[in-house]
């Protein structure tokens, strides 16, 4: 990862809103120029008053005071107000692009980055940078905009204080800066590691009927002890380099007073400062420090969020290996889908071995074989979730390299072998937010795989805790009625009654046989009993064809191995 | 009602000395200043009566309290820093506890879904130590505010009675804000967990929404929540920020205050450069400490919500159990005890009496009873929804989301924690889509225990063997997270020889063949024969049937 990069991501996010910022800039000077009144109303005083005064004076220059302190705390919350929505208009635009970049990227992405450590990096690190843009920029500008407020003041006192505040600017600004980078890697750390103490946690409640029945709490608390206690050290290091950062404030600060101190006392007695000017400069150091500590609270968020940035960047970055550029369509209606020479592994693992097949267009084509065998691959390599190592598929006689993801999307449709509900209303698990489709097309759909049941509650009430409960057998209804709402050309059913008792199979195949009438399909299962109507038969083995053809030649041919797998799940089919 | 202040005290007890010495170094460090302001007056005054030399003593002075003033922040930062992260380790650890753990007392409710859960662990916590933090503040603030104001009455009494009126209108501000705050932040909560839920819904849904083409509506769904957080979150900082800069600017309205009200003695001298000096350093800090107790309350209110979040996660909800202090090794881990198995209690006979299970949406099962024998295979069957699930689930005391009544006997003896009971090496269950963790085959199989003999046992039981030559690292190999580097049927068979590793008296498996072919569950089944083992199991196939010595079959819940 190049240095910088992370400046170079949060840019491209706020230039579409550069202007908004622009005008941020403007009021967060407005606000920071205030307190610089307070300071030189009190020289006034103290002047005025070692020359002589009058009482009623003293409170008209007290009330200007307040007036003063007053209209700088409203400017402050104005600029928190004006910061907070601009921020988060950058972030939620940042969190969707994000989104949308990672359900693009592979299976293979999916299968090594849980959804809790996803979570985190899509929420929990745009979040980090927001608060950058938020509300760390204002502190941080707010603070370098009071410094050169004043010393425009003091320029104005006397240019020699000028050139004197500047140099003192100057030394603070160097002691302040540096170890940036060190604490950015920290930062990187310490995100990281929170990432996977969040994940653990993610995995474990996902898992906690598991442990439960298991009686392994003992092994799930040790890991999340072994977890916390590794984040430890990077939490406490992180703080610590914050502390060297705050002692650094205090250096200039303190050093800004001893400094005041003593050239007031050279000058004061040499008649080129007041005791008045010498109490604004000594007033003027006491205001640094509030927001120089607040920069300094905020320059762990800075770290924190460049860190996240740079993961973020890194997110984008991360290229999906399938790329949909191609523009083809096939032609509508039925389509043959055709393996050439397909082979695909996992690095060392061979999983197909060299496929050659043409599965007719509109029939159905059973796929069967061991845990293992290649079938679910197979079926993977048809809908382009991966790609084949070697050799080309081709629907209706057009590579699938070459046809348009939408349209891709459009004409082949799967039914998974897990189905995972979403936070949402019935309409919103079978339509997946689309709401372009009519209730009626839902409720259609729902009611031709079986599924009445939601259709009586209302298409609109929530699934889950808060509504009604769907057990497995009935999500995979459900992933069916998102299949039929679609109408697509060419199905995967990925085993896809197998959490399905035989009653409710029976009710299920007729809406399946329903579903893929005139339709290309490739049916996996492993009970063969699915298998009834099918018209061809593929007995995959170790990633290769073993039998292919009809399936009422399979079954008359005793030896062959659809044949004697039949035998063996005879029982299976009465 | 809940006692923010007891819990919270009992949560920061957890790490007594670190939290104290933390308390000690931020003491000091609160002092200092109370010392400097007192130099700063004395150092103005000779400059005005030019005397030069004191000025130049003061200053050197003044160096020496400022680098003990940074030594002290440096450890007090170490001691808590350290002391929050464990307390926030503990909340975290005794909420996991409740969630993992077999029966027993602390054993709660699981949660429904975990992307929601995970910002009880996220966030909850920090706004408790938030909270324990500005404990340290007020306290060092309002040591530091006494001293102050003992000194400030003696150089003008009446200028510090006047303090009164901007430091109480802080406390009243704050005070009327309270509830706002709470509201406003619980608000700001809700609309976060509904996105780290919905994202993490959609993170896991990934391949249904690309291959459905749903990914744009699914964007617009997101942005629709992501708006509603942003409404809530900008209110929240706002109002949070509002009461802040009011909080802060009391130190300038109160320096504006001692003005007018002095300006009879700043007009006739008495009320000298070297007042003025005192009075605005002690005034700066003096402004800290109504800041930090209107932040304690709102920090206050935020804890009062994280407790009751993360409440949900523990037994009962009650809060109690979120601080209890339990023994927690951080800084040598190794020092937990292991996994220990429970005595084996040999099985002669398992009696289920009128055994039902009622879910407040109705469904379930009711008054089901059967009895089982040794080495015996009896099967459970019937439509979907029939309650098979439910019935495992609630005879192993798994069954937490509904009323259950009945009663199981052990060899005669009624169980009444089932959850704490039912596990190995009394009874093993494989649910009906197992979970793993991503560690390797051994730790998934043994969980914390069991030999390399016994897990190369349960491997060959469950036909897991052979898949494991294929792999380089044997049982030492990875499964991802959540086993997904594994297919659906290593998943299930890895699950199948979790069950079996510690040779259970009772192996209850919910629908083994659901993602296994037909060669394998056949492998299986005449293992588990050949093994002897007492199996309970659902299943609707005849190769079960043929094996079973009873079947039992649910209809509506009731047995038929």
């Amino acid at each position: 990862m190049q240095k910088g990069n992370h400046w170079k991501t949060i840019w491209r996010l706020i230039r579409p809103d550069a202007w908004r910022y622009v005008g941020l800039a403007i009021v967060l000077a407005a606000a920071s120029a205030l307190p610089l009144a307070g300071p030189i109303v009190v020289r006034h005083i103290i002047d005025s008053a070692i020359d002589g005064t009058t009482t009623g004076a003293v409170v008209r220059w007290g009330t200007i005071y307040l007036i003063v302190a007053i209209a700088s705390q409203a400017a402050t919350v104005l600029v928190a107000f004006l910061s907070t929505v601009l921020a988060w208009r950058t972030a939620n635009g940042l969190r969707l692009q994000l989104t949308e970049h990672v359900l693009g990227l592979d299976q293979e992405f999916h299968r090594s980055h849980p959804p809790g450590e996803l979570i985190h990096r899509v929420d929990g690190d745009v979040t980090s940078v927001s608060d950058l843009l938020g509300r760390v920029s204002v502190t941080i500008g707010g603070a370098v905009l009071l410094v050169a407020g004043m010393v425009v003041a003091v320029t104005v006192i006397d240019w020699r204080l000028g050139i004197a505040m500047v140099i003192y600017a100057g030394l603070g600004l160097y002691v302040l800066a540096g170890q940036r980078d060190r604490a950015l890697d920290e930062a990187t750390d310490e995100s990281a590691v929170k990432a996977r103490l969040y994940g653990e946690i993610e995995e474990q409640l996902t898992a906690s009927l598991d442990i439960r029945s298991n009686g392994a709490g003992a092994y799930g608390l040790r890991r999340l002890i072994e977890v916390s206690s590794d984040a430890l050290p990077i939490v406490v290091g992180r703080e610590v380099n914050y502390v060297r950062a705050y002692a650094r404030t205090m250096v200039v600060v303190a050093s800004g007073m001893v400094a005041v101190l003593v050239s007031g006392a050279l000058l004061t007695g040499r008649d080129v400062l007041t005791v008045g000017t010498a109490f604004l400069l000594f007033q003027f150091t006491m205001l640094l420090r509030r927001p120089l500590e607040l920069a300094i609270d905020e320059l762990p968020m800075v770290h924190k969020a460049s860190g996240a940035a740079v993961r973020v960047g890194e997110l984008l970055d991360m290229k999906a290996s399938i790329v949909f550029d191609g523009s083809a369509s096939p032609s509508p209606g039925p389509l043959a889908v055709q393996f050439e020479g397909v082979s695909f592994d996992y690095g060392e693992e061979l999983v197909l071995d060299d496929i050659n097949l043409v599965l007719p267009a509109g029939e159905s084509t059973g796929i069967v074989g061991r845990t293992g065998s290649g079938k679910t691959t197979l079926s993977r390599l048809v809908l382009r979730l991966v790609e084949a190592t070697e050799g080309t598929v081709s629907i209706g006689g057009t590579s699938i390299a070459d046809i348009a993801e939408s349209e891709l999307r459009h004409r082949i449709a799967l039914v998974p072998q897990e189905v995972q509900l979403l936070a949402g209303t019935v309409r919103d698990n079978v339509a997946l937010f689309d709401r372009s489709i009519a209730d009626a097309d839902i409720v259609a759909a729902l009611t031709e795989v079986g599924l009445d049941r939601l259709v009586e509650s209302g298409v609109d009430t929530p699934v889950g805790s808060a509504g009604v409960g769907l057990s497995a057998g009935e999500a995979q209804l459900l992933a069916l009625a998102r299949v039929w709402l679609r109408k697509p050309d060419v199905v995967v059913l990925d085993e896809a009654t197998a959490r399905v008792d035989p009653g409710t199979e029976r009710v299920l195949q007729e809406a399946i046989g329903h579903l893929l009438e005139g339709r290309t399909s490739l049916v996996i299962a492993h009970r063969l009993s699915t298998l009834r109507h099918v018209d061809n038969v593929l007995v995959l083995d170790h990633g290769r064809v073993v039998e292919f053809g009809k399936r009422v030649e399979l079954e008359a041919d005793p030896t062959g191995r659809y044949a004697r797998l039949l035998a063996l799940a005879l029982a299976e089919s009465a | 009602m809940m006692n923010v202040w007891r819990l919270s005290w009992n949560a920061a007890t957890f790490r007594s000395k670190d939290y104290f010495l933390a308390f000690f170094y931020f003491l000091i460090f609160f002092m200092v200043p109370a010392l400097d302001g007192v130099l700063i007056g004395r150092a103005f005054d000779s400059l005005t009566n030019g005397e030069p030399e004191r000025v130049y003593t003061i200053a050197g002075v003044l160096l020496v309290t400022e680098t003990i003033h940074m030594i002290s922040i440096y450890f007090a930062v170490r001691y808590f820093v350290k002391a929050f992260w464990l307390i926030d380790s503990m909340l975290r650890a005794n909420m996991l506890a409740a969630q993992i753990a077999s029966g027993g007392d602390d054993a709660a409710e699981s949660v429904a879904s975990s992307g929601e859960a995970i910002t009880h662990f996220r966030d909850d916590p920090e706004d408790v130590t938030h909270f324990l933090d500005s404990w340290i503040d007020v306290s060092a603030g309002t040591v530091f505010a006494i001293v102050a104001v003992t000194i400030l009455g003696g150089v003008n009494a009446g200028a510090t009675v006047a303090l009164v009126i901007p430091m109480a209108a802080v406390f009243i501000v704050t005070w009327l804000l309270d509830t706002r705050i709470q509201q406003f932040r619980a608000a700001d909560r809700k609309a976060t967990v509904a996105v780290t839920g919905a994202l993490g819904d959609v993170f896991a849904s990934a391949t249904s929404i690309k291959v459905n083409g749903a990914t744009k509506p699914t964007l617009r769904h997101l942005s629709g929540l992501f708006d509603i957080r942003r409404g809530t979150a900008v209110r929240d900082r706002v109002l949070e920020d509002g009461l802040l800069a009011f909080a802060r600017g009391s130190s300038e309205y109160s320096f504006a205050i001692t003005i007018i009200v002095a300006a009879g003695a700043i007009a006739s001298g008495r009320f000298d450069t070297g007042d003025f000096a005192i009075f605005a350093v002690f005034l700066t800090y003096l402004g800290f400490l109504p800041r930090m107790v209107g932040r304690m309350m709102a920090r206050r209110e935020q804890a009062r919500v994280a407790f009751d979040g993360m409440s949900e996660l523990v037994a009962g909800g009650d809060r109690e159990k979120l601080v209890v202090h339990r023994f927690l090794p951080f800084e040598d881990p190794s020092l937990l005890p292991s996994r220990v198995l429970p005595v084996r209690t040999p099985l002669r006979s398992l009696r289920v009496e009128s055994l039902a299970a009622r879910f407040d949406g109705g469904g379930g099962v009711e008054n089901v009873s059967f009895e089982l024998r040794p080495g015996t295979l009896t099967v459970v069957t019937g439509v979907v929804g029939a309650g098979k699930s439910t019935l495992l689930r609630t005879l192993l005391g798994l069954e937490s989301n509904a009323e259950t009544s009945g009663a199981v006997f052990w060899n005669d003896e009624v169980i009444l924690d089932r959850a704490a009971f039912f596990i190995p090496p009394q009874a093993a269950y494989l649910p009906q889509v197992p979970n793993l963790i991503s560690d390797t085959f051994h730790a998934n199989i043994g969980l914390g225990a069991g030999s390399m003999a016994e897990i190369e046992h349960a491997l060959v039981l469950a036909a897991l063997s052979d898949d494991l030559e294929q792999m380089p690292a044997g049982t030492q190999t990875m499964v991802g997270p959540r086993g997904l580097r594994l297919s659906g049927g290593q998943r299930q068979r890895l699950a199948a020889a979790r069950a079996f590793v510690h040779r259970p008296e009772l192996i209850v498996l919910d629908d083994l063949s659901s993602a296994l072919d037909i060669e394998t569950e056949v492998e299986l089944w005449t293992n588990l024969a050949a093994a002897g083992a007492t199996v309970l199991a659902v299943s609707h196939r005849q190769v079960a049937f043929e094996r079973a010595d009873q079947i039992i079959e649910l209809s509506d819940g009731l047995r038929t």
